[in-house]
Parts: structure tokens; C-alpha cells; sequence
């Protein structure tokens, strides 16, 4: 008896397996080619083994192209980004978690329909109002900066200007971030606080020595998300930015691969390849927070 | 008489429409272990929290060693607590945590060190200090929370059921503790539980809490004597005192009580010739009933028998009334058997149907 059944598990498992690597070879594939095709003299649009292994492609990303300066945008856009969601949905997250007002609960849902509905379907009324208050903070700053005015708009400008895409990009992350924070606290006894109070801690120090620590492993996947999210973001850079200095890497990618002469595809892999190691890094750091986070433990 | 260090007069609480203190005057001694005591919901964590400065107070005063604190911040009260939950930040070792409130108060690292050692030593603490809350044993936590309260030196230290997450064995042990550290460091307790059992063994007074009112306010053995009231007499004592239903009967010379399940027994030294006809309530401990050949007041069924050794508990009914007798020595007595219960007529309170104790 017990001889069949390990048969049948046997098979079972061997199943099991097979099928796993398949769908892993499945879903590996793709980031195969690109890291082969990002070392191949000769990168072709079909995997095939390296001709001969060069990095003349990612030499060609910073050196001829402006990879350095798309990166550097990438990273400073969507880290604001992350910054700004942190801050906010902490703060936020502790409001929501510890309010008793009646509007808390339509609140909580109303955000969240921010993030369902599909961001595509919104963007000319966003444009419309970015492009308004872009108008508004020109007019404002023009008297103030003068012959600067053009390079402290690409700062401060909601329309082809960092600071809109920051603002956008973190508004579209908060929502999740707010929920994640909200739970988070709630799982946090206002005790800590209490006691804090009553060793003498004013709110500054409160927030400083007690809450940001308690809601270390909250923050750190709130802003994973975040960061994720908003690197892998196409969209809202492609609509905002037309400065060719203020391009970022989702963009620098796609105008490389629209070029009509010629699809340079080492080059390309080459992109994507630096294009995905912040996220994978963000990922390996977060990683523990995040099992922390949604395992449900404070517990002391 | 010299000033109390908690003087509450008048103290009232709402949250929303509903009053959880309903006007509460109590005064504590200075270096007194006052043990607020009653059911769930009865306010007394409220009450607390309100010395603590954590709740507002709505009306009433409330003043500490001749000062009205009713809106000096928490800090500023010269109070320290020691949480249900304990509340050791687990981000911090145990010195960490000992020492935050003089952290906070740019204390000198090494005065912090020296206060922490002298804390951890008296509450044994000295081998964890490295350790974090998350590596601790329940009665470690515990003491590290006490050691947190007491290294400011406070007037007041305030507990709010500590020993509640403990399991029973920690609970008695942790409760020795607590008594000696009292008589070494001599501060004024005050203590919330539900337990009466933790009010008794520790309190110098105890605070009986009810709905938001004070029942009762007096020392333990005093309060389990002399209950003023049934929701006392029920509540204090384990196991809890037998209240049984029924009424005066009599004429001026001699009184008797008549339960209602019918059986009747003589109310001996009382003047209760006023009081012949009234609907009564007799309480009488567990101890003050046993088996007996002489003098026999009644007859029960045992329901239960709980055989403890040194003593035994019989659950015994007549009519409607069920009767807890806790009677010395071992008793093998079957359930269903019958049992002859002679009763302590010095030891009978009596309640009016309002609940108040009948003297005379």
C-alpha cells in the first residue's frame, strides 16, 4: 500500500515540478534575452548565445547617450516621489488610524477608487489643471527669477517640470500607502504612546523616539510600493516632460526603440538592464519589512 | 490629619451621552496601597487614567499633594504607570527602556547608567539589561515596566490590571513582589483590578467600583465584614457570599428570617421588631455555613461536591435557593445525598430590597 501511494506521489511531485519549470522558464525568459542581448556584440531580436560578450552597449548608454542624466531624473523624480508618499501616508496613516470621525471609513474607500480607476482615463483634466497651475506659479515666479526663469521652472513647473511629476507620481501612491500605514498603526497599541506621554516625551519627541521606530517596517513597505510603482511608471513621465534634459529612463527607452533608421538592440537591453537593478535592489531591501508588515507583527 | 496625596472630590467623566464616573470622592494617603476594584465597565481604569492625566475630567477636582492638577500635563504630575500591556517599546533593550524618561530629560548618560543600575538592581534586572522586550519572559516585562515607573522617583505610581496577562503561578508571585517593593520603597499605589482577590492580598484600602460610583471605600477586611451593600458583599470575598431572598417574620420579642424556598431560621441579638414584614435579602459567607448534627437549620441536596483537601465546597439546594458551603476538612459526600447545614447567626447581613445593609 504504502509502496503505491509513494509511486503516485512520486509522480505527483515529478508533475508538479515539471510544470513549475516550465512556467518559470516561461516567465524567465524574457530577462534572459535582455541580459544575454545587453552583452551581445551582435543582439538580435531572438535569444541566442552572445557572439562575443562586450559591454560596449552599456558604455554607449552613459557615453553617447544621455543615460547618466536619465537615470539621475528617474531617480531623483520618483525617490521625491517616495519621499513625499512616506512622509504623508505616515503621518496620514497614524490620522486615520487613530481618528474616531465619522467621515473615516467613505474616506478610506474614496481614496482607494482613486487608485482603481484607470489614471489613463483622467489625464486630460489632469493636464488641464497641472497646465493651470503651471500658468499660476509661472506667473508668480517670472518677476522673482528673471533671466533664470526657464531652469527654475524645469524645477518648480507643473508642466514639463519636476515638480509636477513628483507631485503626480506620489498622489497616485498614496492611496495604497495611506491603507497599508492606516492598518499598520492599528496594529500599534496607543499604550506605547501613553506611556511615552507620561515619561515625558512632547509630540516632537513622541513621533521621533516611539512612532517612526514602531512604524519603521510600515514605512519601509508603504514606500517599496511606492517606489516600485512609480519607477515602473510610463505614462505620466511621457505626458509631463517634453525637455529632452528632463527625460527619464521609461522615456529614454521608448524613444530609443521609436528611432526609425535603425533598433539597436543591445543597446536597448542595455537600458532596460540598468533600468530594472534599482527596483530588484529595492525589492532585496524591503523584502523582511514587507513579511513583517503583512504577517501582522508588533507583537512585543 | 495631614493632607491626602490623591484627593478626588466630585470627580465626574462623560463619553459621549453616557457617564462612565458618576461623582467619586476618595482620598489616598501619602504611601497608602489603594486598590480601585470592580466588574468591567465600572469606570476604574477610567478613574485611573484620569490621576495619570490621560483622561480629561469633566467636573470635580482633582488634586495631588495639595495642588490641583486637573490641567497640568501627565508629565508634569510627578505620577508614573505601569501599562496593562506593560507598553515596552520594542525597539529599545531593557536599560533603553528603564531609562527613557531621564533620557528625555537630558539627564547625563552616566547618571542615566548609574539610576539604571540602581532600578535593575532591586528588581533584578541587572543580567537583561541588553536584552530586548521581544527576548523576555512575561514576569521580566513586567518588572522592566515597573522599573521604568520607579526610576523617576515618582510620588504616585499608578497600575492598571498588571498582572492580568500573567498566567496564575507568576500572578502570586509577581504579587509578593509588588507588596515588597512597596514596604521598601514606600510610594502611594494606586492599583486597578478586577480580581478581588488582588485587592485583598495587597491593598491597605480598597475602592469598591460600581456603574461609575464608589459602593464602598475601606479596608479590606473591613469591606469583607462589614459589606454595606450586596453588590460588596457579592463581590468581595471568594468564593462569593450566599444572598438569599425571603423575609422578616416575628412579633416584637423575636424575629426570624423566612426564605423564600421556605425554610426559616432565628435572627438572634438584633432589634428587627420595625422590621417584621419587609422583604429581606440574608447574606451569609460560605464559611459561616456547615454540616452539622446539632442545631440544625436546614436541610439541602448536594448538587456539587469540590473535594480541595484541606477544605470542601458543597453546592447544596433547598427549593430554589442554592446555598455555597465551605466546610474544613475533607468531606466524602455523594451528590444527591442530603445534607444537614447548621448556620453562624452572629455572622448574617441582612440587605433591604434596596440593596443597604439593615444594622440593628
Amino acid at each position: 500500500m504504502a509502496g503505491i501511494s509513494e509511486k503516485r506521489s512520486g509522480a505527483y511531485t515529478f508533475l508538479a515540478y515539471v510544470t513549475l519549470i516550465v512556467i518559470s522558464i516561461f516567465c524567465i525568459l524574457p530577462f534572459i534575452w535582455m541580459a544575454l542581448a545587453s552583452i551581445d556584440s551582435n543582439a538580435q531580436l531572438f535569444l541566442k548565445w552572445p557572439d562575443s560578450v562586450t559591454f560596449d552597449h552599456y558604455t554607449k548608454v552613459f557615453a553617447e547617450e544621455n543615460g547618466v542624466r536619465w537615470f539621475a531624473n528617474s531617480l531623483f523624480t520618483v525617490l521625491s516621489a517616495t519621499f513625499i508618499v512616506m512622509v504623508v501616508a505616515g503621518l496620514g496613516g497614524y490620522a486615520l488610524s487613530r481618528s474616531k470621525a465619522w467621515w473615516k471609513q467613505p474616506f478610506l474607500y474614496a481614496i482607494l477608487l482613486i487608485r482603481v480607476l484607470p489614471s489613463t482615463a483622467l489625464l486630460v483634466p489632469l493636464y488641464k489643471i497641472l497646465l493651470t497651475a503651471n500658468n499660476g506659479i509661472g506667473t508668480l515666479l517670472r518677476p522673482l527669477v528673471g533671466e533664470h526663469y526657464r531652469s527654475v521652472m524645469q524645477l518648480f513647473g507643473f508642466i514639463d517640470g519636476y515638480l509636477g511629476l513628483i507631485i503626480v507620481l506620489a498622489t497616485g501612491q498614496l492611496p495604497l500607502a495611506l491603507w497599508i500605514m492606516k492598518v499598520f498603526f492599528d496594529g500599534v497599541p496607543k499604550d506605547y504612546e501613553e506611556a511615552a506621554i507620561l515619561d515625558g516625551a512632547t509630540l516632537v519627541q513622541r513621533i521621533r523616539r516611539v512612532l517612526i521606530p514602531l512604524a519603521l517596517p510600515g514605512l519601509a513597505a508603504a514606500g517599496l510600493f511606492a517606489f516600485m510603482s512609480a519607477w515602473g511608471d510610463f505614462l505620466l513621465p511621457l505626458i509631463l516632460l517634453s525637455s529632452p534634459e528632463l527625460q527619464t529612463l521609461p522615456i529614454g527607452l521608448f524613444r530609443a526603440f521609436l528611432r526609425v533608421n535603425e533598433i539597436d538592440y543591445g543597446l536597448l537591453a542595455a537600458l532596460a538592464t540598468i533600468y530594472l537593478i534599482p527596483a530588484v535592489i529595492a525589492f532585496s531591501f524591503a523584502r523582511r519589512f514587507l513579511v513583517q508588515t503583512f504577517s501582522g507583527g508588533v507583537k512585543g | 490629619m495631614t493632607t491626602p496625596m490623591i484627593q478626588l472630590s466630585g470627580v465626574r467623566k462623560s463619553f459621549g451621552s453616557v457617564e462612565i464616573i458618576q461623582g467619586v470622592d476618595i482620598a489616598v494617603e501619602d504611601g497608602e496601597f489603594t486598590v480601585f476594584v470592580g466588574p468591567s465597565g465600572c469606570g476604574k481604569s477610567t478613574l485611573l487614567r484620569m490621576i495619570a492625566g490621560l483622561e480629561s475630567i469633566d467636573s470635580g477636582d482633582l488634586v495631588l499633594n495639595g495642588k490641583r492638577i486637573n490641567d497640568v500635563p501627565p508629565d508634569q504630575r510627578g505620577i508614573a504607570m505601569v501599562f496593562q500591556s506593560y507598553a515596552l517599546y520594542p525597539h529599545m533593550t531593557v536599560a533603553q527602556n528603564i531609562g527613557f524618561s531621564l533620557d528625555l530629560k537630558k539627564v547625563p548618560k552616566a547618571e542615566i547608567a548609574r539610576e539604571v543600575g540602581r532600578v535593575s538592581e532591586l528588581l533584578q534586572l541587572s543580567e537583561l539589561l541588553d536584552r530586548r522586550p521581544a527576548e523576555l519572559s512575561g514576569g521580566q516585562r513586567q518588572r522592566v515596566a515597573i522599573g521604568r515607573a520607579i526610576i523617576k522617583r515618582p510620588r504616585v505610581i499608578l497600575f492598571d490590571e498588571p498582572l492580568s496577562n500573567l498566567d496564575a503561578a507568576l500572578r502570586v508571585q509577581m504579587r509578593a513582589e509588588l507588596q515588597k517593593l512597596h514596604q521598601e520603597l514606600r510610594p502611594t499605589i494606586v492599583y486597578v483590578t478586577h480580581d478581588q482577590v488582588e485587592a485583598m492580598t495587597m491593598a491597605t484600602r480598597i475602592v469598591v467600583l460600581n456603574k461609575g460610583r464608589v459602593e464602598q471605600w475601606d479596608t479590606p477586611i473591613e469591606l469583607y465584614n462589614n459589606p454595606i451593600n450586596t453588590f460588596v458583599a457579592g463581590f468581595i470575598g471568594s468564593p462569593r457570599m450566599n444572598l438569599v431572598p425571603g423575609t422578616i417574620i416575628g412579633d416584637a420579642a423575636s424575629q426570624s428570617f423566612k426564605a423564600n424556598a421556605g425554610w426559616t431560621t432565628r435572627l438572634d441579638n438584633r432589634s428587627l421588631a420595625g422590621a417584621v414584614g419587609q422583604l429581606v435579602t440574608l447574606g451569609m459567607r460560605p464559611e459561616h455555613i456547615q454540616p452539622a448534627t446539632d442545631n440544625v437549620d436546614l436541610e439541602a441536596t448536594i448538587a456539587i461536591v469540590e473535594r480541595l483537601g484541606a477544605e470542601t465546597y458543597l453546592n447544596a439546594r433547598n427549593g430554589d435557593d442554592t446555598l455555597l458551603v465551605r466546610a474544613q476538612g475533607d468531606l466524602a459526600l455523594a451528590p444527591g445525598s442530603t445534607v444537614k447545614l447548621a448556620l453562624n447567626h452572629g455572622a448574617f447581613h441582612l440587605f433591604d430590597q434596596s440593596g443597604r445593609v439593615i444594622t440593628g
